[in-house]
């Protein structure tokens, strides 16, 4: 799921970047350092929508890096259990495959695929239901049920279930063409 | 022993009674050597007798009494006169034996047995011939007082610690017997005892069923024990203990831990073919001690058939079938007679094959309680699966887990754990774990679902009746079991079998519900076992190696250098034999080096296309770890030569630097640079730092050096490190570094003793070989000696690890060169341009890596010799090199030929001035010179004679053939021309240094140093050989 919220974090700025163009290098610097991480609480900072407040710089002693509290709003992406998302496949086994949504990772153990489904393996290994209509491999695109979710330094970890109702491939790039 | 009969009022008898117990035992019994004193009863003893049987012929059926009657008698014999003595008193005394051990309950009527054993007066002959009238009033008056009172109140405590053994108390004694003869050891004793009477001053001699090979007697003195084992054969009494009086008790103590056999219980086989299996009770029978258990047969048909065919029966020990559901079917094809029989107690129907009863495929078997261990008994699933039929539901899992509960370790169910009920009327209920009193669990029950609406808010619960139970999604970790220590995620639940998603290998793990908790811990369980852990690369048993993928509680999983197809093999800890630690190198498909962390390509075999850096090598196998790779915990294993190695190699730059190899242009060049500035004659410790500025003492890592005093004297070997006044030191001839004092090594011997562990290599003793052969020494060295490049430790001369490394391996050439005439070597046939044994090695490198520094260093190779496409390709790490080494000793001159740097030594003048050549070749870019003598050696031609024309920029050379120069005209590439050595009053050309182009004349030879006469000035002077080249004649 994804929120807009408001966070803080204290940046460190080194003085070279003092001058006119601070503001500008310290959102920069922000959108840097934070973009792309994963907290176990929030979950993926997606994106910096903007920056609301700069507090006041703090110099460090010895080092000369200023601290600057700085609140900012982003769009996190977290995915939760029971949550339905929509993700690629992106590789397939006997295990069962790994699909990502975003930046999240999320594993469908083989327990986790309908029955009907069967394993093919083969140059472009592949789940299959016995008559062959829907088939999962490869960049398919599938709606799941995340179960559980596992929170990593930097990564979150997710399984996920296509045995319900309504899940299950939504397109298969690999059937059309 | 001081007989105490005087302070002691107890009549004399009972030993005599407790004798006659015994001994009436033994002959009801026979040899019941094993059984309890509760066993005393004659009943009891009769079932003694069957479980000796089951013991003894666990594979058979049927009890044969008859052997065990048969000894029974020998036994008997020995007792009867006694036993009839005294049997009248039996019935009475055995109801108040037995009274009292019931009433008594653990350990204190031990302690009183134990006391009251201390008080007992000891009979003399004449207490024997009394009247049995008298025996029977005294007994009685005995235990009117002792055993009736004292047991039937309670003792407290205090009174307790009073009866405990003291210092004032005879002692306990453990002495030696013949296995298995214990109770017969102890009898012997007392039967020594009645015989001699007052002589043997020992108070008691106790057997214990559960300890073998020992008894225990009773005596104040150890003397009296052996003196009272004397003669004994059963009794080994050189060696005598002391039960220390705290343990005193524990000896007597009786285990009071009931074995709670129940149906449907796991247990194992302790003895015969199934020894290990699994069996599942069935029936117990606590009278007969015997339960009824179902197991998998072990059985041959082929065996049996024989038998009852009358054939030989050949009986092997050595084989034991392996566990096979029995059909019946089968057994009928090959004519062995199948009886249907129903078994009168529960009315199933057994299928009967020789004398063993089968039902479902499954063996029936009855034992004895004391052949199956039912402690600690944790099925395996492919056990439990096995067991686990067709038809068979789910009842199979709730009674294997009754067995498994037992094994729960204390504090198993946590306040916070979801629970469900597994027994009894709350069956399925699940709830949370609020509080935990010894074995009750209160449980807070699922109060959401509407049908549990009337429940109370907390429930007590009996911990059996308790399991664990987990939604899929949960991350848990294993607690025990063989996956101990994984976590992972629930994935599903089957019953009270998890599958879980190990969070480090992505795969499947089945557990038992109730050997996890919640975590929310990442780890991959147990990493190692003994010194082996997690991806080391590892030696097995028989020959074949492999790295571990994963690690199991008793086992490994050990995928194998095969590169054909992944195998994996299951070893134990001791199969393994040796870690594989040392760091090795091959080449790729293009004869690229590849070293660890190298990220390779495979491009053929099973796992084309897979990439991932190189995680171990060995025998030309790579083990690469490929992530995305999820059979083998990402482990590859495929051959060098099947793969490429992809971008840069991380090995040689970031880790160790230890490949100079890989760019040898590269890392010469700051080198090259070096000459100049150095001192010509400077000992090489004076050289310490340049390079990087650091420490000097660094620079001693990876010389060689001699140990010139302490307790290593005299040893040789590698510097593997200095730190302050200290150096660590691999000795040559031990497997072992050693921490000497810095002033007690001397560095010069390198060049002062030649260095031979090259030898290793394949180059000892090939000198004729070398010079074409010493581009190999760069990749050679780093492997030899990681951790001596200059580009890890930045404190060390670089100019001091060439010297000592590259070298090193060569070294051997030196006594070559110095035995033989020196100035003959230029025509020796060793040396001859394009002899043989150099093209196979010429050939396989033209593209691996000196490519790089066409311009390189060939100028300094003036000499014909250094021309050589083998010194043209990696001429670098040499060239700066050898000043360190050679200042120190002269002598060492003598392996020049290899060693363009050597120049520094040159006497008088120019040292500095024949260096820069050095330097200035690198930048020149030119070192060929015209109307030089080269060999010209084209891949897969010949080698011949030609004169160089013409020097392209690009380093190539147009040559004319023939020693004239009037042959054809071709293009030579600078690696396939080798100049042409110089013999003494040759006309040369001088190839590198400020005098470089001159032309001069050779007038002597001396070691590796020629001595010139330069044409233009006259002037004489010593230069070295490599750098001369021999002239064409004009």
């Amino acid at each position: 799921m994804f929120f807009h919220i408001v966070l803080e974090r204290n940046m460190q700025l080194h003085p070279r970047h003092f001058g006119p163009n601070l503001r500008d290098k310290l959102v920069a610097k922000l959108m840097k350092d934070v973009e792309g991480t994963c907290s176990g609480r929030h979950g993926f900072v997606v994106a910096i929508t903007g920056v609301d407040s700069i507090g006041k710089g703090l110099i460090r002693d010895g080092t000369g890096f200023v601290t600057f509290p700085v609140k900012y709003q982003c769009v996190v992406f977290r995915p939760f259990k029971g949550e339905i998302l929509e993700a690629v496949v992106t590789m397939v086994n006997k295990m069962g495959f790994f699909a990502e949504a975003g930046p999240v990772q999320i594993f469908v153990s083989n327990h986790l695929i309908p029955d009907d489904m069967e394993f093919q393996s083969g140059d472009m290994p592949n789940y299959t239901t016995s008559d062959g209509s829907v088939k999962i491999q490869k960049d398919s695109e599938v709606r799941l049920k995340i179960i559980g979710t596992r929170v990593d330094a930097t990564e979150i970890f997710c399984i996920g279930t296509i045995k319900d109702d309504f899940l299950g491939v939504i397109n298969d790039p690999g059937a059309s063409a | 022993m001081p007989r105490r009969r005087d302070e002691d009022d107890l009549d004399p008898e009972e030993e005599e009674e407790e004798e006659d117990e015994e001994l009436d035992d033994e002959d009801d019994g026979g040899y019941g050597k094993k059984r309890r004193r509760s066993d005393f009863i004659d009943d009891a003893a009769v079932e003694d007798d069957d479980d000796e049987d089951e013991e003894d012929e666990d594979e058979d059926f049927e009890d044969h009494r008859g052997g065990g009657r048969k000894r029974r008698k020998a036994g008997a014999e020995f007792f009867d006169d006694i036993a009839a003595v005294d049997n009248d008193e039996e019935e009475e005394e055995e109801a108040e034996e037995d009274d009292f051990i019931v009433d008594g309950g653990a350990d204190l009527p031990d302690d009183e047995d134990v006391r009251r054993m201390h008080h007992r007066p000891l009979p003399t002959e004449d207490d024997q011939e009394e009247d049995y009238e008298a025996l029977e009033r005294s007994i009685q008056a005995r235990y009117a007082r002792s055993s009736h009172t004292e047991y039937d109140e309670e003792a407290t405590d205090v009174e307790q610690q009073a009866l405990l053994p003291s210092v004032k108390d005879p002692k306990l004694w453990m002495v030696k017997c013949a296995i298995g003869h214990e109770r017969e050891a102890a009898v012997c004793l007392m039967q020594k005892y009645i015989d001699k009477g007052s002589e043997l001053q020992i108070r008691s001699a106790i057997a214990l069923d559960h300890l073998k090979n020992y008894i225990y007697v009773e005596a104040d003195k150890e003397a009296h024990v052996k003196e009272a084992c004397k003669g004994l054969r059963n009794i080994y009494s050189q060696k005598v203990m002391l039960v220390p009086i705290k343990e005193m008790t524990d000896v007597l103590s009786v285990e009071s831990k009931a074995v709670d056999l129940s149906r449907d219980t796991w247990v194992r086989m302790k003895i015969g073919t199934y020894k290990g299996d699994l069996a599942k009770v069935v029936d117990v029978d606590n009278v007969r001690q015997r339960v009824t258990v179902k197991l998998i047969p072990r059985i041959d048909l082929q065996a049996i058939a024989n038998k009852l065919d009358g054939r030989e029966v050949v009986k092997k020990k050595a084989f034991v079938p392996p566990p096979r559901f029995m059909n019946i079917e089968e057994a009928r094809e090959m004519h062995i007679r199948v009886e249907r029989r129903r078994d009168q107690v529960t009315g199933d129907y057994f299928e009967n094959i020789d004398g063993m009863m089968f039902k479902d495929g499954f063996l029936y078997k009855t034992v004895s309680m004391k052949s199956i261990s039912s402690q600690n008994i944790q099925p395996t699933f492919d056990e439990l699966e096995k067991f686990r039929k067709p038809g068979e539901d789910g009842d199979g899992d709730t009674s294997s887990l009754s067995s498994l509960f037992a094994n729960r370790k204390k504090g198993h169910f946590m306040k916070g754990d979801q629970v469900i009920v597994v027994k009894g009327d709350l069956k399925n209920l699940m709830g949370w774990v609020e509080k935990v009193e010894e074995e009750n669990v209160h449980i807070r029950p699922n109060t959401k679902e509407p049908s549990m609406k009337g429940l109370p808010k907390t429930l007590a619960v009996h911990e059996r009746e308790l399991c664990k139970y987990f939604n899929a999604g949960d991350h848990v970790k294993v607690v025990s079991g063989a996956q101990e220590g994984a976590t992972g995620m629930v994935v599903k639940v089957e019953g009270h079998v998890l599958y879980i998603v190990s969070d480090t290998t992505k795969e499947d793990i089945r557990v038992f519900a109730d050997n996890v908790v919640e975590s929310s811990e990442v780890t991959a369980g147990v990493t190692k076992i003994g010194d082996y852990e997690l991806h080391d690369l590892v030696q097995l048993d028989n020959l074949s190696f492999g790295v571990i993928i994963r690690v199991e509680s008793e086992a490994f999983q050990v995928l194998k250098g095969i590169p054909e197809r992944p195998e994996v093999v299951l070893v134990k800890l001791r199969e393994i034999k040796s870690k594989i630690e040392k760091k090795a190198f091959t080449h790729d498909r293009s004869k690229h080096p590849v070293s660890v962390k190298d990220v390779v390509k495979i491009v053929e075999g099973p796992c084309k296309g897979k990439q991932g850096p190189v995680e171990h090598i060995c025998r030309g196998i790579l083990f690469i770890y490929d992530r995305h790779h999820l059979e083998h915990a990402g482990y590859i294993c495929a051959k060098a030569q099947s793969c490429v190695v992809v971008g840069g190699s991380r090995g040689s730059g970031d880790r160790n630097g230890d490949h100079l190899s890989r760019f040898p242009g590269l890392r010469a060049s700051p080198n090259v640079a070096q000459p100049p500035r150095r001192p010509p004659r400077g000992p090489p410790i004076d050289f310490g730092g340049r390079h990087r500025g650091g420490r000097g003492h660094d620079s001693l890592v990876g010389s060689t050096i001699k140990i010139r005093l302490g307790p290593f004297k005299g040893y040789r070997g590698r510097v593997v490190d200095a730190k302050g006044g200290s150096v660590r030191i691999e000795l040559e001839s031990q497997m072992k570094v050693v921490t000497v004092k810095r002033d007690q090594i001397s560095d010069a011997v390198a060049v002062a003793t030649p260095f031979r562990e090259s030898s290793r290599y394949g180059m000892g003793s090939e000198t004729p070989m070398h010079p074409s052969r010493t581009p190999l020494h760069p990749y050679m060295t780093p492997m030899r000696d990681p951790g001596a490049t200059p580009i890890h430790d930045g404190m060390r001369t670089p100019m001091r690890d060439r010297a000592w490394n590259p070298y090193a391996p060569m070294s051997p050439a030196r006594d070559n060169w110095e035995d033989g005439n020196p100035a003959s070597w230029g025509t020796s046939p060793q040396y001859q341009p394009g002899s043989p044994p150099r093209r196979p090695y010429e050939a396989p490198t033209p593209g691996s890596g000196w490519t790089n520094t066409p311009g390189g260093n060939y100028s300094e190779a003036g000499t014909p010799r250094e021309s050589s496409p083998a010194y043209a390709s990696a001429p670098s790490p040499y060239l700066p090199s050898t000043p360190g080494g050679q200042p120190m000793t002269p002598s060492s001159a003598s392996y020049l030929p290899g060693t363009p740097g050597g120049q520094p030594m040159t006497p008088g003048s120019g040292g500095l001035d024949i260096m820069s050549p050095a330097i200035g070749g690198e930048g020149e870019g030119l070192w060929f010179l015209p109307d030089v003598l080269v060999n010209v050696r084209k891949l897969g031609e010949d080698a011949a004679i030609a004169v160089v024309h013409e020097v392209l920029p690009d380093g190539s050379c147009k040559v004319a053939l023939g020693s004239t120069g009037n042959g054809e005209i071709i293009t030579a590439l600078p690696n396939e021309m080798e100049m042409v050595v110089p013999r003494k009053s040759d006309k040369i050309k001088i190839m590198s240094g400020a005098q470089r182009g001159a032309t001069g004349k050779l007038i002597g030879i001396d070691g590796t140093d020629g001595i010139v006469k330069v044409d233009d000035t006259l002037d004489v002077k010593i230069l070295d050989m490599v750098n001369l080249a021999k002239l064409a004649r004009a």
